[in-house]
């Protein structure tokens, strides 16, 4: 990757940063209109993105945004109310914004698509209530300062005040004072000049080849103060200079104090750098003026006078710009001290910090392993602490990459604003537990089987105001998006206050459709599962079953393929809760270790509620229906062996075989394996394609002697289980 | 691990006449001899433990762990509808990357020995026949002649679709679960709505 | 570089003829101050002046500053140029004659 791509991928992933963190804005702006942060975040946003893709010179978009750009910053001053009309019409100018970046990133500057400019043109036509014809979209320049610099009025008071003493040496040291002032007049307009002797000496003392010249200068000029400063570059040594910038660049700097972000989080800018960045000040006053506060200092030696201070009687620059930046740098200051703490990392970086973590727990097996079978007890020790090492190691490595899933359920609030507002629906977006926490992997690929789940309740869950009313329910329907940890896995929960959906009907369906027998005895739950089968929902029929069901098959694969499950329950009238729970991670777990038939199983730990040993004389099993009695409790159970060898009978066996319980979500099921080998640190391996269709096994691990182990699918063999269970309990009533 | 040379042998006179080689890599299923393209093959191992998969139709054979990663094992005798392979002293897995929707994936196909590399003229590179041989034509990518025999050159990325596999798979899957209810028969409907 | 001096009833009439450059300042300084002290009135003749910088521009300031009475009379376009370019016109308070020889700059 050449530096340049590598900057663009930086750019890519920012800008869409930037992108969602103005939606987040705007649409809290919609429900508080006042929330000067939310402006503020939008206005950035919106600078931020102008000044990098002019870097990258994406002048569509520097164009685009700067209107936008302009647009905010009245808002921002409080000059232009923001409401609903300006909120959408700046959503869109976000999608906009998107799309132009995305046709920049294709093709740099390729011509714009008609439809596009047809849309810029448009919105910019809506955000300053002006036609874009002449709405200014061709002028601007790549070079951020001077979008902004054009942007700054132009009015009589904006003059620079420049003041210069020559030294003594300038004339000898072949300085022309003169020629500097010619030149400095065609660089813009000399209002007034003074020129000012106020120490020429009288009589023989005045030296004629010394210069005593001072002059006072209103100059009016586009130029900025760096610019200024270069005319007098060769005079530097020569002369005192000072730049004072009119009254409008005060403002002008106060506004890029505000707006300066500072990309590197972690840098508290100095004062003098902040000054130079924004223009206020040039390279050569920060620099005499830090001398100034050496030389202070090594005289007097007290304290060095702040920079600032130096700054202001010098008059290098104006006393509120010093203030504001020396305002802005302690908020960063302080800031850093909350934030000192992140450093943005590349996620490739961590996955293979992970892989290779996996790697050494494997290896760290494979130790065990060797030390168990020599029976070293001297590194027995050792292994063991090094054991307990790479757990934490692993455990900490994970949890890198943990983030909180709230930015992926705030980013529903856009799809809840639009498409009620398509539907005629009002329709609240409740977010609850975005702080709990899984792996970025998951979180990723989470997002379609989420919006698909969203869509669902938005369109067919939610009725419209007039209907919910005649139902004695608020006008404005509620989505709920919930999400919690239980058992090693993340609960996400979509819960609407909707129409729900009617059992009897689902169950007419399928039965049509031959997905269940009629002597089959159904629980609502199982009935409500059945949306999920293929076909069961067609187009015909999802008006009767609020149109669930399209697609649900997809939701439920993707979610599958997450080693997760789906379910769904709801009440007619009331409502309807879609349950996704998914694994927290999908690299490391903890696992305990089980053998059948020879052959080696890893059953998720944190699924394991206990395990004990088969007591055929002490408990009731009932091999036709397939239950134990477990301490009077009825446990459904699966003989591992028999159900992997696709045998239907127990063959019976000598060995006393182990029982070990699994839980998920509320049911419990006993699995019967032979042997019981303990816990194992368990690096999950995708099996592939090949096996996607696979029943009973979520993945596989690589034990400590290199052999290949299968992971349970425990939900799927815990479903069997009952269902066998149930089949045979239905059987016998029959 | 054996790391076969891989070498190719001209035979002279092709070279005089100029022709374009193809080289194949040839080996024993069964009795018959077999061959596949070289640049279809990522490498060649000897067998280790594999790790059966339940509930998986006979031709997979199971899983290896390559260097941490978890490869499919394809039986290929059994893949070909004959007998699964005995595994022997010189039973070797060919690794091959077949291509799912745009990414790569290595599977392994297990075969009973592996014999040499062959440069075969691509004038001696026939269009498989309709019909006179006992397999499925679309496994069968051309037929070479090397002297006077011919042997199969084999599609192995038909062979290896991902697709195909993992679709047989769910057919035996779900043919387990007949079988499964079998001793039900009563409720054999149910069983399989399971499987939906 | 010459100056020509008419002393007349305590009026000094100089004129100045070719640069005013820090070149030639020390030189010319040395020769008016002569005249500063002892006469009221000094009447500098600008018409020759070629070219002048910053020296000779201080060395003006310097003379007005110094003498009782200073007027500066046919500024050459050399000196007009640089009053114009420093405003200074007004400092010196004399009446300045533009020329229509002068070249357009």
């Amino acid at each position: 990757m050449s530096e340049f791509d590598a900057a663009l991928a930086i750019f890519t992933q920012e800008t869409e940063e930037l992108l969602a963190q103005m939606e987040y804005g705007l649409l809290s702006l919609e429900d508080n209109p006042e929330d000067m942060e939310s402006i503020n975040t939008v206005f950035r946003a919106m600078h931020t993105i102008k000044g990098t893709s002019g870097l990258f010179g994406f002048d569509h978009v520097v164009a685009f945004t700067h209107e936008a750009e302009t647009v905010l910053d009245t808002v921002r001053k409080g000059e232009r109310p923001i409401d609903e009309t300006l909120i959408s019409i700046l959503l869109n100018c976000k999608d906009h914004t998107a799309n132009l970046i995305q046709h920049s990133l294709l093709g740099e500057n390729e011509p714009l698509p008609e439809t596009l400019k047809a849309v810029g043109t448009d919105l910019i036509a809506q955000l300053t209530g002006i036609p874009a014809s002449s709405a200014t979209i061709a002028t601007v320049n790549t070079s951020t300062d001077q979008v902004t610099l054009t942007s700054c009025n132009q009015g009589s008071d904006d003059n620079w005040l420049i003041l210069l003493k020559f030294r003594k040496n300038a004339l000898r040291n072949g300085i022309d004072p003169l020629s500097f002032i010619s030149y400095l007049k065609n660089k813009g307009d000399i209002v007034e000049i003074q020129t000012l002797a106020p120490e020429l000496p009288s009589g023989h003392l005045m030296d004629p080849e010394a210069c005593y010249l001072h002059f006072n200068i209103i100059f009016h000029s586009d130029l900025d103060k760096q610019a200024i400063a270069d005319v007098f570059e060769f005079a530097d040594d020569d002369c005192d200079i000072r730049i004072i910038a009119p009254h409008s660049k005060v403002e002008h700097y106060l506004s890029l104090l505000q707006e300066q972000t500072n990309d590197d989080e972690t840098h508290i800018e100095k004062l003098g750098e902040m000054l130079i960045n924004i223009g206020a000040l040039t390279q050569n006053e920060v620099i005499s003026a830090l001398q100034q506060q050496n030389n202070h200092a090594n005289q007097t030696n007290a304290m060095p006078k702040p920079l600032g201070e130096i700054l202001i009687e010098q008059q290098f620059a104006e006393q509120p710009v010093i203030i504001q930046a020396l305002k802005k740098q302690q908020s960063a200051r302080e800031r850093n001290i909350a934030e000192a703490n992140y450093i943005r990392v590349d996620s490739a970086k961590l996955g293979h910090i992970i892989n290779l973590v996996g790697e050494l727990v494997i290896s760290g097996a494979a130790m065990r392993l060797l030390v168990d079978r020599y029976g070293l007890n001297d590194v027995e020790e050792v292994a063991v602490g090094m054991n307990d090492l790479v757990s934490d190691i692993r455990d900490t490595a994970l949890k890198l990459r943990m983030v909180a899933i709230g930015e992926t359920f705030s980013r529903f609030r856009r799809t809840v604003r639009d498409v009620s507002g398509e539907l005629n629906k009002q329709i609240e977006l409740v977010i609850s537990g975005g702080e709990t926490e899984l792996d970025k992997t998951v979180v990723e690929k989470i997002n379609d089987p989420l919006t698909h789940l969203i869509r669902n309740a938005l369109d067919h869950g939610i009725e419209r105001p007039e209907q919910r009313l005649a139902l004695g329910k608020p006008a404005q329907g509620t989505v709920h998006l919930n999400a919690y940890h239980d058992s090693g896995h993340i609960v996400i929960q979509i819960a609407d206050d909707g129409a729900g959906l009617n059992a009897d009907k689902i169950l007419a369906k399928a039965l049509a459709n031959g997905f269940v027998t009629a002597d089959q005895q159904l629980t609502r739950q199982e009935i409500f599962n059945l949306i999920f089968e293929a076909g069961l929902s067609t187009k015909e029929q999802a008006s009767n079953l609020s149109g669930r069901g399209v697609g649900m098959d997809v939701v439920r694969r993707n979610i599958e393929i997450l080693r997760g499950s789906v379910s769904l329950d709801s009440i007619e009238g009331r409502g309807t809760t879609v349950t996704i729970q998914l694994p927290l991670t999908l690299a490391i777990i903890d696992g305990f270790m089980v053998e059948t038939e020879n052959e080696r199983y890893i059953i998720p730990l944190s699924m394991i509620e206990e395990c004990v040993e088969m007591n055929p004389a002490e408990w009731e099993i009932d091999n036709i229906q397939h239950y134990i009695s477990l301490r009077g409790e009825v446990l459904p159970y699966l003989r591992l062996g028999d159900y992997f060898n696709n045998r239907s009978r127990h063959t019976g066996r000598d060995q006393r075989e182990s029982l070990v319980v699994v839980r998920f979500g509320q049911a419990k099921v006993g699995l019967v394996v032979d042997q019981l080998h303990g816990e194992h640190q368990t690096v999950i391996k995708p099996l592939g394609k090949v096996f996607e269709q696979l029943q009973g096994i979520s993945g596989a691990t690589v034990l400590g002697n290199g052999d290949v182990a299968l992971i349970l699918d425990v939900q799927a063999l815990i479903q069997h289980a009952i269902k066998k269970r149930g089949a045979h309990v239905h059987a016998t009533t029959h | 691990m054996i790391n076969l040379a891989i070498e190719g042998k001209h035979s002279n006179t092709a070279q005089v006449a100029g022709d374009q080689f193809q080289q194949y890599l040839t080996f024993l299923v069964g009795k018959d001899n077999f061959g596949i393209n070289i640049l279809d093959v990522k490498e060649i191992i000897e067998i280790n433990n594999i790790t059966r998969i339940p509930k998986t139709p006979d031709y997979i054979r199971g899983v290896i762990n390559l260097r941490g990663n978890v490869v499919p094992v394809i039986d290929l005798s059994a893949r070909l509808d004959r007998q699964r392979s005995e595994i022997t002293k010189l039973s070797c897995i060919v690794l091959v990357e077949v291509d799912v929707h745009g990414e790569g994936q290595v599977i392994g196909a297990l075969v009973d020995q592996v014999n040499e590399i062959l440069d075969i003229a691509e004038a001696n590179i026939q269009p498989a026949p309709d019909f006179g041989t006992d397999m499925r034509t679309d496994f069968i990518q051309a037929m070479g002649r090397v002297d006077d025999n011919f042997i199969i050159l084999l599609a192995i990325n038909r062979i290896l679709s991902i697709d195909e596999l993992s679709q047989l798979q769910r057919v035996a899957t779900n043919q387990a679960n007949l079988a499964l209810s079998d001793d039900t028969s009563n409720f054999k409907k149910l069983d399989n709505s399971d499987e939906h | 570089m010459t100056i020509n001096v008419i002393d007349k009833d305590g009026v000094v009439h100089a004129a100045i003829q070719g640069e005013m450059t820090i070149y030639n300042a020390m030189e010319q300084k040395n020769k008016l101050a002569e005249y500063l002290k002892p006469v009221l009135e000094l009447h500098l003749d600008l018409s020759e002046v070629s070219e002048i910088d910053s020296a000779g521009l201080q060395l003006l300031l310097w003379l007005k500053q110094e003498a009782t009475q200073l007027n500066l009379i046919q500024h050459s376009q050399a000196v007009v140029e640089v009053f114009e370019l420093l405003n200074l016109a007004s400092h010196f308070g004399d009446p300045i004659v533009l020329s229509s020889h002068w070249k357009t700059s």
